[in-house]
């Protein structure tokens, strides 16, 4: 199964040649509430590299959650530039864009978004769905994902049936599948008990030393604390930009 | 860094190509199936939804069904005339009301001399013949059992070769009867299984208007058109026809060709001959009709043609409603499932993934309201054929999911396009 992932690292590693997995450049993101407009974020810029492990803090309001939609492509900026492996995300069409989610980022969200109807197995299949993936393939790529997150026995399970936790690591699961370039974080604590956050941070940890490049969007200190380095957002500008490990 | 290399574009440009080949068929699948579970999840939903649809197929197959049923029960009976057989009879009969009254007016029986006339001097047909009937019906009789009204024809020898009967045994009139006015009759099955249950008919005697005529062939049964039986009859010679019972007869006279394409050829012919007996000048209406299957069946279809189009018609309201009703349970649907569009699109699906899976239901929805119509219709025509007639052809049926189908795919593409241009941060924060 590894076999089957690793030639999507060998193309991550052909694309950038320095190293440097995103890069932002005055990123500025204007939404028009009518007669106002509101700057969400005012000219942001930062690169992460492969492989890092990046909390994206910041107080509600602060922009970090306009900042993860950009770095996700489900926005594109107002003004600004962003490289995500090389290439400027920000000329790129819908659909384009929707290769990049699909192929380039895994999501996970705050609140899981899981299909309720669909078994986790199926959940997990999606990404693999929207590039075409033959029913076989996707079946033992989508069953291996769930294994990674110690979830073999409940493939057959619907979201329903399943703790917070593992609905997470069904989302997590999800998020791998494929073997993006990074995996985007959204609060994936934030719906869960103290100890399964534990576990789930636990879980990105491992990713982590695994060679996945994670991004955490949240506003705790000691679920920011876990990552190697801290960017903070204030106001839509970066505050500070530390490495903690 | 900033500089994005042509042979990167160029790769990425192919893989978008690519990946659009492959994953059509795969989402589709994944739309089929997403359709099939939204309509296990909401059976009663769904049946309202598609009662529209499923009404309009009915309506549309049965119908059909019931004019084909009467098409071919037409084809069989009526217009059965025998092949490539045209009548000479006093009227034409499938023609409009003034028509028809100014037939009435000038147009003249045919008599035996006309049927001389025409079998002196018309050329190259098969057989030809004539035909007598007795109206009121007479009653036939022997020992002591009666049938009160059979048809009672007076015919030629030649008419075997061009009717629909055919000898089940014994013979028909010959040439000899004919000349020598015999008192013989050529029977229907009903007045076989009346009189002579359990001996042989033939050399008996029976009555008919109070003659007596000696049986001498059995036809094969025949069966019913509308109900009446079309094996009770009795056939005389068409000689003993006039001296018994009209001294002066009305008949048809019967012209067989030899294939299709010669029909036209003796109908003219016949027409122009039957012109110059009775002295009609060219601009003058004839005054006798020429009748063939296909003037029957022209009648019909004119009928039938009119039935059908308001069948389009109302079917086509049905549709539209049906239509109407599959695009706002759509509507509501998408409302109902932004959250899962939202989802769907962060995980890479495109607008036309979307565009498609919305599509797909609303088609597959419909295409279940075309199956239950067609199922819905197929009880019906069963019940319609065991008092009528009604005969499903499978082109009906064919027609009838398609058209639900396509009326479900069309009336899917306003909702599905609301639902695949949906903005996916809004889409994701919406709960349901």
């Amino acid at each position: 199964m590894e076999s089957q992932i690793a030639p999507s690292f060998t193309r991550q590693e052909a694309f950038s040649e320095d190293g440097v997995l995103i890069r932002t450049e005055d990123l500025w993101k204007t939404y028009d509430m009518g007669a106002v407009a509101v700057q969400a974020l005012c000219g942001i810029s930062f690169e992460i590299r492969r492989g890092e492990y990046v909390a994206i803090m910041g107080p509600s309001g602060s922009g970090k959650s306009t900042l993860m939609n950009l770095i996700g492509c489900l926005d594109t900026p107002t003004r600004g530039k962003y490289w995500l492996n090389s290439r400027q995300v920000g000329e790129l069409s819908d659909d384009e864009l929707a290769y990049i989610r699909n192929k380039e980022i895994g999501f996970v969200f705050q609140t899981f978004n899981l299909l309720p109807r669909a078994t986790a197995l199926h959940n997990v299949e999606l990404p693999l769905i929207y590039n075409g993936t033959p029913a076989e393939e996707r079946l033992e790529r989508a069953q291996e994902a769930l294994q990674r997150v110690d979830l073999a026995d409940r493939m057959t399970h619907k979201p329903n049936e399943l703790s917070g936790g593992q609905r997470q690591r069904v989302a997590i699961a999800r998020a791998l599948v494929n073997s993006p370039s990074i995996i985007l974080a959204d609060e994936p604590t934030g719906n869960l008990d103290s100890a399964t956050g534990v576990e789930i941070m636990n879980l990105f940890d491992r990713l982590q030393s695994e060679g996945h490049t994670i991004i955490l969007v949240t506003h705790e200190h000691d679920i920011a604390a876990r990552a190697h380095r801290i960017i903070h957002i204030r106001d839509g500008k970066i505050d500070r930009d530390e490495r903690v490990r | 860094m900033a500089g994005f290399s042509q042979t990167q574009t160029l790769i990425f440009e192919r893989k978008l190509k690519h990946r659009a080949l492959t994953s059509v068929w795969v989402t589709a699948r994944e739309a089929f199936w997403i359709a099939l579970e939204a309509l296990r999840s909401h059976k009663l939903r769904s049946f309202l939804t598609l009662l529209g649809v499923v009404i309009a197929t009915t309506t549309l197959i049965v119908v059909i069904s019931i004019i084909n049923g009467m098409n071919l029960y037409i084809a069989d009976h009526i217009a059965n005339l025998g092949a490539n057989v045209f009548i000479l009879d006093q009227f034409q009969w499938a023609s409009g009301d003034e028509d028809w009254l100014k037939q009435r007016r000038r147009n003249k029986p045919i008599r035996i001399e006309d049927y001389n006339f025409l079998k002196e001097n018309l050329r190259g047909h098969k057989n030809i013949g004539a035909v007598s009937w007795r109206w009121p019906r007479p009653n036939a009789r022997y020992k002591n059992q009666t049938i009160d009204e059979i048809g009672f024809r007076g015919v030629t020898p030649s008419m075997i070769d061009i009717g629909q009967e055919q000898v089940e045994y014994g013979r028909f009139i010959t040439e000899s009867d004919y000349l020598h006015s015999a008192m013989v009759c050529f029977i229907g099955q009903d007045l076989v299984d009346k009189f002579f249950a359990t001996v042989d008919p033939m050399g008996k005697v029976i009555l008919i208007g109070g003659h007596p005529f000696e049986v001498i062939g059995v036809a094969r049964k025949i069966g019913s058109t509308f109900g009446e039986s079309e094996d009770n009859f009795a056939q005389i010679p068409l000689t003993t026809f006039s001296k018994l019972f009209v001294a002066r007869p009305r008949m048809n006279v019967n012209v067989q060709a030899w294939n299709s394409r010669q029909m036209m050829e003796l109908e003219d012919e016949a027409r122009a001959l039957m012109r110059a007996r009775r002295h009609l000048a060219y601009k003058d209406d004839d005054n006798f009709g020429i009748n063939a299957s296909d003037t029957i069946m022209g009648l019909w279809q004119q009928l039938t043609g009119s039935v059908f189009a308001v069948t389009i018609a109302v079917v086509a309201v049905f549709m539209v409603v049906g239509g109407i009703v599959i695009m706002n349970i759509m509507l509501a649907s998408v409302t109902e499932r932004t959250h899962e569009i939202g989802i769907r699109k962060s995980l890479g699906a495109r607008l036309r993934d979307i565009l498609m899976q919305f599509v797909i239901e609303s088609g597959v929805m419909a295409c279940a309201g075309g199956v239950l119509g067609v199922l819905l219709a197929l009880a019906v025509s069963k019940i319609v054929d065991m008092v009528f007639t009604a005969s499903v052809p499978v082109m009906a049926v064919l027609v009838g999911l398609a058209l639900s189908t396509a009326v479900g795919l069309f009336f899917g593409i306003y909702p599905a396009s609301q639902a695949a241009r949906l903005d996916p941060i809004e889409a994701l924060r919406t709960e349901n």
